[in-house]
Order: structure tokens, then C-alpha cells, then sequence
């Protein structure tokens, strides 16, 4: 009988203990929404920003979030892997608010809307891009908020001595220069269109081969820096470019499409005129350049997504309080 | 400022790492916890009717034991996926998840150590007027009790790793940092939280064998004994 009793004691404080881990748990869910209301201070309804984990989009999940605590909004952000788990959740208005790329979404709803083989609507050129991405966003009750000039997207990179000697500022000025490069880049580059081939097309640069060493990656610098290769495919938010001594050159001829940033909202939780406003004091603001800055902060000082955006939040002039 | 450098310089092990995050570190501590314990509570909750189901009527056993192991087989990355349409973007898709694979280890164990039980025990039982449910409690359940915690500690340390791929919709607990640091090649960050992660399922384990020592006290009796 006492065996029986001891049984009963352990199970019931094996019971005990895991329920009081589990309510320990949910307690500090309701935390640390809490403390996004003390910081808040106002009441107009509280609002999920999505993020889809990389550090941009942490950064930019940040600026978004402390811009609505500012405006007023309880805010909590939701971290998401990707796009085919966080876009299904926006539309249902779990997640109301997050930071996306014009051509990169106008795409993926147009694949989503009018299937996989559907002809392209995004474009370099961002009004049409935009327009096109809101009409596709709309009927599946998403509203695209104005996009900004900061833009995320494909860009080649020279050494400054490379582009100083040969006066080129441009991609077209390359193609002219009639100079053979070789291309540090990754491997699907020699197949698509925004790159080796459009490069060849559009711009008539001699692009002898491509040399396989990732988009942007350490070793692909360096090997320009080297001087094993010439040119190398990295992106515009891309803030290490100064340390291997490269520049950009400008993508005159619209090779790749507008990835611009916009905030994009569910239209029935946040579409109000607030939330627009809120966000477009951030986009009005921020450049390409600032959020190269913001990512290297977090990327190589590494500093804390939540520090950095409010400091720039500060610097800017951004918060009310 | 030594400290600050470590940082910088993205050493895999860094003291200002620990300092400078030492809230995100405890708040995914928590959820990691938090996850591990709801999900094994609700597997042993949910296992031992189904392995009594297995064990009472022999045609079920099949079905049950297939679809448990089943369950197993599919990826977590995907399990999860599919449970976001059901539960939304929230935890209950991870512990749900973390619930179906524990179901696969407990059932197992849970039917053996109740088909270990000797009938002749069975049969005393029953001569001294035992009915079912007490025969279950004061004499099945702590004879298989042995086989049954095996299977809880198994299930517990799978699940305090499994917990991590929750990272996906972002309740993964020591996951998001795990997956967080390996996006931005953050080395002080994964080093940090895998380490946790480790110390948390050793930890686990150790103390559910203390249980399992509170609960088989004649185990050790016999062995001082023999």
C-alpha cells in the first residue's frame, strides 16, 4: 500500500512540475507582450510585424515595430522562415505588418494568383512594379503601402583602381570599354537572365566565365580584390564593399528588377491612414546606403537588431517621445 | 573592451555575448522548456490509453503502433508546415508536433513494459480481489515502470533537440537563436545556445532518472539485496 502511495506522490509531483514549467511558459508569452504596451502607453489596438529572420528583415521588422509602439500600437514581431509561411499568415491578419521587396512579392502573388508560368509583372522600373504588385496584393486583402527608394537587389562590383583606370561608372561604360572580366559569382549565374547572359545582352560586357564563388560571399570579393577575377555579383545593401576597396556600377539599363522596400499590411487590421503614416516616416528616410550601414552593424559589430534600429530611429529624428 | 572585441572578431566563444544577450538567452530558455515539458505531458497523457487501447484489444495494436511510427517518418520541417493552416502561426503547431513524435517512443514502451508485466503477478492480483483499474494502478503500471520511463527520457531528450526546429514559424525556443546565428555566421551565438540546448537535455535526462528511482524503489532494494 505504501509503494502504491509513494507511486501516486511522484506522479502527482512529476503532474505538478510540468504544469508549472507550462504555466511558466505562458506567463512569459503575456510578458513580453506586456512589455511592448508599457513601452506603448496608448490604446489603439495591438499589431503583429512579421519577420522573416534574415538580419534586413529583422532590422527592418524592428524600425517597423518601434515606429507603431511609437504611433501608439502594442507591437509584438513574429519571426517566420519564409515567404510561403508568413504571406498565407498575413492575409489571414496573424501577422498585420511586414517589411517586403516590391519585385520579389509582386512575383510570388503572381505565381500564387495566376500560377507558376505566369507572365512576369515585376520590372526595374518601380511605379509599374509597385502598381502591379498592389492590384495582385489587393484582392487577397492586402494593401501595399508606398515603397521608398532604399532597394535590396543584384549589383556588380569593381576595385575602385579597376573603375578609376578604365572611367567606368556604369554598366553600360563597362560594355563599351570592350574589356574581357571574368565573373565571381554563383554558379546558376551563367544561366540567369539578370545575369552573365543579360550582362552579355544587354550591357555587351565580353564575360569570359563565370568564377563559382557565391552571391557576395567573402571569397568572392576577395578574389576581385585579387585580381583573379573583375567583376563580382553582390547586392546593393552590401556594406563590406568599402573593406575589399570595390564600388558598384550603376545598373543604367535596368537589368534587375525593383526590389524597393515597402511595408506591406493587412488591409482590415492595419490598413488605417495611422499605420501608413507611421511607416512612411521611415520610407520618405531611408536609403539604400543607411540600410547597408544598419546590416553591417548587425552583421559584423554585432550589435543588436533592436539597438541598431532605434538608434537610427533616433538619429533620424523619427520617434516622438 | 576586450569583451566588445570578441564580439567583432565573432569568436565561438565570447563572455559579451552572454552578457549583452543574457535576456534573450533566458527568454528562449523558457519557451525551449516550456515546449519540451507541454509536449512530452501530452504525449504520456495521450500514449498510455492508447498503448492499454493496444494492449486490450490485439487488432488495434497493429494500426496504432503502425501510425505512431509513421508519424516519425515525416520530416519535422514539413510536419510543422502542414499543422500552420490548422493552428496558425503560434506554438501550438510545435507542441503539437513535438506531441505526434513522442507518441512513437512512448506507445512502444509503454505496451512493453505492460506486456512484461508476469501474469502470475496479474493473477495474484485479481485472487486477492483486484479490480481492473486498481490492477492497473498499484500493480501493472509500477511493474512496467522500468520500460515506461525509458521511453519518457527518450522522448524527452529528442524532444528538447526536435524543439528547435520550431525556429521555422519562430517558436522553436533555443532554436530561433540557433537558426538567427547561423544566418548572419553569428559562431558566439549557435556555440551559446547549442550549448544550453545540450546541457538542458542531460539535465533532463538526470533528473528523470531520479524519478524513475523514486518510483522503482524496490529496483534498488533488489539489487542491494542480490
Amino acid at each position: 500500500m505504501s509503494k502504491a502511495l509513494r507511486t501516486a506522490t511522484a506522479l502527482a509531483a512529476v503532474a505538478v512540475l510540468s504544469a508549472g514549467l507550462a504555466a511558466c511558459g505562458g506567463d512569459s508569452l503575456e510578458k513580453s507582450g506586456g512589455g511592448g504596451s508599457s513601452q506603448a502607453g496608448g490604446g489603439k489596438g495591438s499589431l503583429t510585424v512579421g519577420s522573416a529572420g534574415f538580419t534586413e528583415s529583422t532590422v527592418l521588422a524592428q524600425l517597423y515595430s518601434q515606429l507603431l509602439t511609437d504611433a501608439g500600437y502594442k507591437t509584438t514581431i513574429k519571426t517566420v522562415d519564409n515567404r510561403e509561411l508568413y504571406e498565407p499568415a498575413l492575409e489571414k491578419g496573424q501577422i498585420d505588418v511586414v517589411p517586403e521587396y516590391a519585385a520579389t512579392l509582386a512575383e510570388f502573388l503572381n505565381a500564387k494568383v495566376n500560377g507558376k508560368d505566369a507572365a512576369p509583372v515585376a520590372s526595374s522600373d518601380v511605379d509599374a512594379t509597385v502598381t502591379a504588385l498592389t492590384e495582385l496584393a489587393g484582392p487577397l486583402g492586402l494593401k501595399v503601402l508606398p515603397a521608398g527608394e532604399a532597394v535590396d537587389q543584384n549589383a556588380f562590383a569593381v576595385t575602385k583602381e579597376f573603375a578609376e583606370k578604365n572611367d567606368l561608372k556604369t554598366l553600360s561604360d563597362l560594355g563599351k570599354s570592350k574589356i574581357k572580366v571574368k565573373l565571381a559569382a554563383g554558379e546558376e549565374c551563367s544561366i540567369r537572365p539578370f545575369c552573365s547572359p543579360g550582362l552579355k545582352k544587354i550591357y555587351g560586357i565580353d564575360v569570359t566565365s563565370v568564377d563559382a564563388k557565391g552571391v557576395g560571399t567573402v571569397q568572392a570579393k576577395q578574389a576581385v580584390k585579387d585580381g583573379t577575377d573583375q567583376l563580382v555579383l553582390t547586392t546593393t545593401t552590401d556594406a563590406t564593399l568599402d573593406q575589399f576597396g570595390l564600388v558598384l556600377l550603376e545598373d543604367d539599363k535596368g537589368l534587375q528588377n525593383a526590389d524597393n522596400l515597402l511595408p506591406v499590411v493587412n488591409a482590415k487590421e492595419a490598413g488605417g491612414a495611422d499605420v501608413a503614416a507611421a511607416l512612411d516616416k521611415l520610407t520618405q528616410v531611408l536609403t539604400t546606403a543607411d540600410l547597408a550601414g544598419l546590416n553591417k552593424q548587425v552583421d559584423s559589430e554585432r550589435k543588436k537588431p533592436e539597438d541598431v534600429a532605434a538608434d537610427y530611429l533616433k538619429s533620424k529624428g523619427l520617434l516622438k517621445g | 573592451m576586450a569583451g566588445q572585441d570578441c564580439l567583432a572578431a565573432n569568436e565561438w566563444i565570447c563572455g559579451e555575448f552572454v552578457r549583452t544577450r543574457s535576456q534573450e538567452l533566458v527568454d528562449a530558455s523558457v519557451e525551449h522548456l516550456w515546449i519540451t515539458a507541454a509536449s512530452v505531458a501530452a504525449g504520456v497523457l495521450l500514449a498510455l490509453p492508447l498503448a492499454l487501447l493496444a494492449r486490450r484489444w490485439r487488432a488495434a495494436a497493429t494500426p496504432v503502433l503502425g501510425v505512431t511510427t509513421v508519424l516519425y517518418t515525416i520530416p519535422s520541417l514539413a510536419l510543422f508546415s502542414l499543422l500552420v493552416p490548422v493552428f496558425g502561426i503560434s506554438a501550438s503547431v510545435v507542441v503539437t508536433g513535438l506531441t505526434l513524435y513522442s507518441l512513437t517512443i512512448l506507445v512502444r514502451n509503454f505496451l512493453a513494459g505492460l506486456d512484461a508485466v508476469p501474469e502470475d503477478a496479474r493473477e495474484a492480483a485479481r485472487g486477492m480481489g483486484y479490480g481492473p483499474i486498481r490492477l492497473l494502478w498499484e500493480v501493472e503500471l509500477p511493474l512496467a515502470m522500468p520500460a515506461v520511463m525509458a521511453g519518457v527520457r527518450i522522448a524527452t531528450v529528442a524532444t528538447v533537440s526536435l524543439t528547435t526546429v520550431g525556429s521555422i514559424i519562430g517558436y522553436g525556443g533555443l532554436g530561433n537563436l540557433i537558426k538567427e546565428g547561423m544566418q548572419s555566421f553569428f559562431k558566439a551565438e549557435v556555440l551559446t545556445a547549442s550549448v544550453i540546448c545540450v546541457v538542458f537535455a542531460l539535465v533532463a535526462d538526470l533528473l528523470l532518472l531520479g524519478v524513475q528511482r523514486l518510483l522503482t524503489p524496490w529496483a534498488r532494494a533488489a539489487k542491494a539485496a542480490g
